[in-house]
């Protein structure tokens, strides 16, 4: 089968699917954004038991492979009466793997901010949770832009692990599986999904790039 | 302390501690009495930074409107001196006052306390993502919660003051060393402090911004306000300071008017480091 055939057999399934992959992409890479802030803001804490659970959360999620993880997830949370569909599976999967790398990018980020400003804030009288709203975080995500816009990509790319579970519509990957169990798609069906992944990141990439030039702060 | 008492102390008789020269410039914000509660005081303050024995038995009084100038070599406690008064370092035991009243130990109150000493420090310390106007803003708004309005209002007034207020939309980055520290020094006194600290404000600046700097603190101690200046400036010293004291070792070995510590320091170790700053 030629790629023109794939397109014009599978085309529409081919854009249900890239959409999929964009969604998926979207709704982890946010909720994994909103669960670093957490855990680094934990991670920088005075409590040492709040530190040591940030970091055990991080030492974890990064360190085990998404796919081993998603097997966690789909076949242990079941024991413990928690049976979620196929694809909050794949999301919770993601979303704990690219938070975990996420909150790293954050601390990186924090690290830039010299330990003086952190001392004027509080000879200021600003209190701790003062100190992270106006000085830490705002500091720490601009100057993350580029490390998170290559997140968001890894995000897109590690969509790619749903495939391993049955969706409907399938993403970008699963659906190469599916065309290829039902015609001889052969390289073709993996070149479409490759430009879908391919076009998508280099257009994160360069947003990612201006929106880095807008908000760097200079030093 | 409440107004009445404030009023009471600037008025009280004055007695030894500062003798005012004719040259002193602060010598009218001296005007104070040993028996009244000092604005700045450390009662056999210790601490350690491991098995360093940084401060020894510091024994320290600051009288409202007093101008100090600590000097002395380097690692001899300086800086962790006066960063226990505002309590960026904690201290092994003894105590420290403000206004009589004992620092407090952490929260709430430790944070209003804080926004009552200013601090300055050698690098600026400015936040290098806001505005030099927000710089100036923030304290007020988030600690003291003033409207906004009004505390751009106080802001551009302090910028002023400090010869900066053309830069106000900037952010630091785009601003001179010199400009910056002014800056660093109205965003302490926005927070309208009972005294302020300085940690060396010049020594990283340009030698043609010390001056700048220092024509902000001149002013500032000739206004009355009560100061702890870390800095080995000796011109500024003999202009504003009523006194002196010389630090080695985490220990203060003398403590004398500006006049006769420069000219007639009493110890060899003093005599051997003014030696050492003057041959520069
Ligand atoms: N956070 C710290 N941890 C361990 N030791 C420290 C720390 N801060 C300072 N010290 C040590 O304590 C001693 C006093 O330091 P301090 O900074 O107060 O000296 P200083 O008089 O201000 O010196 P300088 O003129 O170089 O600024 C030095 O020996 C220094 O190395
Ligand atoms: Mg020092």
């Amino acid at each position: 089968m030629g790629i023109g055939e794939l397109i014009s057999t599978y085309g529409e399934i081919y854009l249900q699917s890239l959409m999929k992959t964009w969604g998926m992409t979207l709704i982890s890479f946010c909720l994994a954004m909103i669960i670093a802030l957490v855990i680094t803001v934990m991670r920088v804490s005075p409590m040492r038991p709040l530190r040591m659970a940030g970091d055990l959360y991080v030492q974890i999620f990064r360190n085990i492979p998404g796919v081993s993880l998603l097997v966690i997830v789909v076949y242990a949370l079941p024991y413990l009466q928690l049976t979620l569909p196929y694809e909050t599976c794949a999301l919770v999967t993601i979303t704990l793997v690219v938070s975990a790398f996420a909150s790293e990018n954050l601390m990186t980020g924090i690290n830039t901010i010299g330990v003086g400003q952190i001392e004027a804030a509080r000879s200021v009288g600003l209190s701790f949770g003062q100190i992270l709203r106006h000085v830490v975080i705002p500091q720490a995500l601009r100057s993350v832009v580029l490390p998170m816009t290559n997140l968001l990509i890894g995000t897109l790319l590690t969509t790619a692990l749903a495939s391993q579970v049955p969706l409907n519509p399938p993403e970008l990957t699963g659906m190469v599986n599916y065309v290829n169990s039902r015609s001889v798609g052969g390289i073709g069906a993996f070149f479409i999904s490759a430009l879908g992944y391919a076009g998508t990141s280099v257009i994160i990439g360069l947003i990612g790039n201006r929106l880095d030039q807008r908000v760097r702060i200079l030093r | 302390m409440t107004e009445d008492q404030r009023i009471d102390t600037v008025s009280s008789t004055h007695d030894a501690g500062a003798q005012p020269s004719i040259e002193h410039a602060a010598s009218s914000a001296a005007e104070q009495s040993s028996s009244s509660v000092p604005t700045i005081e450390m009662r056999h303050v210790d601490k350690h930074f491991g098995d360093l024995h940084v401060l020894r038995d510091i024994n320290l009084r600051v009288e409202k409107g007093e101008v100090l100038v600590v000097i002395g070599p380097s690692g001899s406690g300086k800086s962790t001196l006066i960063r226990t008064i505002n309590r960026l370092e904690t201290i092994d035991s003894g105590e420290i006052l403000l206004e009589g009243k004992t620092l407090p130990l952490e929260g709430k109150e430790l944070a209003a306390l804080r926004s009552e000493v200013g601090m300055v420090f050698q690098s600026f310390n400015l936040f290098a993502h806001k505005t030099i106007l927000e710089n100036v803003t923030m304290g007020p708004i988030q600690v003291l919660g003033m409207p906004k309005k009004e505390a751009e209002e106080k802001a551009m007034e302090l910028l002023k003051r400090v010869g900066v207020a053309e830069q106000a939309a900037k952010v630091p980055a785009q601003l001179s060393g010199g400009q910056q520290q002014r800056v660093a020094i109205a965003r302490s006194l926005a927070m309208n402090p009972k005294a302020m600290l300085f940690d060396e404000p010049t020594s990283a600046l340009d030698p043609e911004m010390i001056n700048e700097v220092l024509e902000v603190m001149v002013e500032l101690a000739q206004g009355g306000m009560t100061m702890i200046v870390v800095t080995h400036e000796m011109n500024f010293a003999r202009r504003v300071a009523n006194r002196v004291i010389f630090m080695a070792d985490g220990q203060i070995v003398e403590e004398d008017t500006p006049a006769n510590f420069f000219d007639n320091p009493k110890t060899d170790r003093a005599r051997d480091f003014l030696d050492s700053i003057k041959g520069h």
